[in-house]
């Protein structure tokens, strides 16, 4: 069995991550539909970027957030690109604050997205792969699930959701042949930590990375890639962090 | 296909789905009860039977075959326990029951229970002819009598 020839859906694959993520997996041969909210042109340009290089794709718009549109975008991959094999939930969002500052629904939106678009999306998708008896669903944790980050607590408690539910919906799919893993990635420079990673704030960061720089999407993507193909064949219920070793790390890390 | 190869069929996918031994999985084993079925393990049965013979069962289906299209309030009394309608009805689909055993004492949620290997047989041929019906193809399986 080869990945070549499946069909993938990759949530938020417009832009960062996800967006390397569909050009990982169509490198392997992987017909991809782009998902996105509202950036449009950066999911075209996505997708005629993997077909310049010989690829399948086609965008499909969809808020995660929304189980009514998630289940209509879950039947337009099936109609148009003819199956499901991969899901890849990656769209995520974070608005970060101090807890003392707070907006009182600021937990809920973040969670709507972040959380509310894994469940959805698998749930879903689920059913399609259940009734083959095979698949991958890979959802795009955070290492900020399982550490903590001053001005991250609804995002932190978003991905911390995540990587529970990625556990428990191992266990009831993987006697149907699917299985459910998570990559938790640290540092990344994308739209999404610019204001963190950028200027002196990303100078501070990376001295307390042990591999000493921020990661890149295409290191995101090779993760996801591997769990989502049949050299993880055996893996299920895995959280696995790329992060260049940040949560590896204890204090400082030295003296 | 006929009754006997959808009895094989049906039990490949009890034995994988439980991953019990073959010899436990007799036409006359209940599936929840003598062979410890969980909900999940149902959903692995349905699924595979899918798999295999292209029929689909939902997990909610198995309880309303068995019900019959009876409402709630006419299969139990206000105790739950199972009315004469109710009864006549579950002679039906799990022919195997002793009423006169049951009456007056069987709940409404025990029903499933009783469930046998072989009662899933008779359903699996029952959603084939209708589903042989509904696509206006010829009968491909008898309906049990
Ligand atoms: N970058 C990092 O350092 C880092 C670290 C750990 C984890 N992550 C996780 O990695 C994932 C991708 O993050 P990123 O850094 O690539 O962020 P990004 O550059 O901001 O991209 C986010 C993507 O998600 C999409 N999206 C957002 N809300 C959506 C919704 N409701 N429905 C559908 N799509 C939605 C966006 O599409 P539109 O533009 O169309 O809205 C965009 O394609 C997220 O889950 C994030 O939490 C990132």
């Amino acid at each position: 069995m080869t990945i070549s020839g499946q069909v993938a859906l990759v949530t938020g694959g417009s832009r960062g991550i996800g967006a390397a993520v569909c050009r990982r997996l169509a490198r392997d041969g992987v017909a991809v539909a782009v998902n996105y909210r509202s950036s449009e042109g950066a999911a075209k340009s996505v997708v005629r970027d993997i077909e310049e290089h010989g690829g399948r794709a086609i965008t499909v718009a969809g808020d995660v957030a929304d189980a009514g549109e998630v289940g209509a975008m879950t039947e337009q991959v099936i109609r148009e690109l003819g199956g499901l094999d991969i899901l890849v939930n990656n769209a995520g969002v974070s608005q970060d604050a101090l807890l003392y500052d707070m907006a009182m629904d600021a937990w809920l939106d973040v969670m709507r997205v972040n959380f509310g678009g894994v469940f959805h999306c698998t749930r879903a998708v689920l059913p399609h792969l259940m009734a083959k008896g095979a698949g991958a669903i890979v959802n795009v944790s955070s290492v900020m699930g399982e550490r903590g980050w001053i001005g991250e607590s609804n995002y932190a408690a978003s991905k911390g959701a995540v990587n529970a539910f990625t556990r428990c919906a191992a266990l009831e799919a993987a006697r149907f042949g699917v299985r459910v893993n998570a990559v938790l990635p640290g540092f990344v420079p994308t739209d999404l930590v610019s204001a963190l990673v950028e200027g002196d704030g990303g100078k501070s960061i990376r001295k307390q990375i042990p591999a000493r720089r921020l990661g890149t999407t295409e290191e995101i993507a090779d993760a996801v890639r591997f769990l989502a193909g049949p050299e993880s064949s055996y893996m299920t219920g895995s959280l696995l962090t790329v992060d260049g070793g940040a949560a590896a790390v204890l204090g400082a890390g030295r003296p | 296909m006929d009754r006997h190869e959808i009895t094989e069929i049906v039990t490949t996918a009890v034995v994988d789905g439980l991953g019990a031994e073959p010899d436990e999985v007799t036409p006359d084993a209940t599936l929840l009860d003598d062979l410890s079925a969980e909900s999940i393990d149902l959903l692995d049965i349905l699924f595979r039977l899918e798999r295999a013979l292209k029929v689909k069962i939902q997990a909610a289906q198995l309880a309303e075959y068995v019900q019959g299209g009876i409402p709630d309030e006419e299969f139990g009394d206000a105790d739950e326990i199972i009315t004469e309608k109710g009864l006549a009805q579950l002679l039906r689909v799990m022919p195997q029951i002793d009423p006169d055993e049951l009456r007056g004492t069987l709940k409404a949620r025990r029903v499933m229970s009783l469930f046998t290997v072989d009662n899933l047989v008779d359903l699996v041929i029952h959603r084939m002819a209708v589903d042989a019906m509904e696509a206006g193809t010829p009968e491909r399986a008898e309906v049990p009598a």
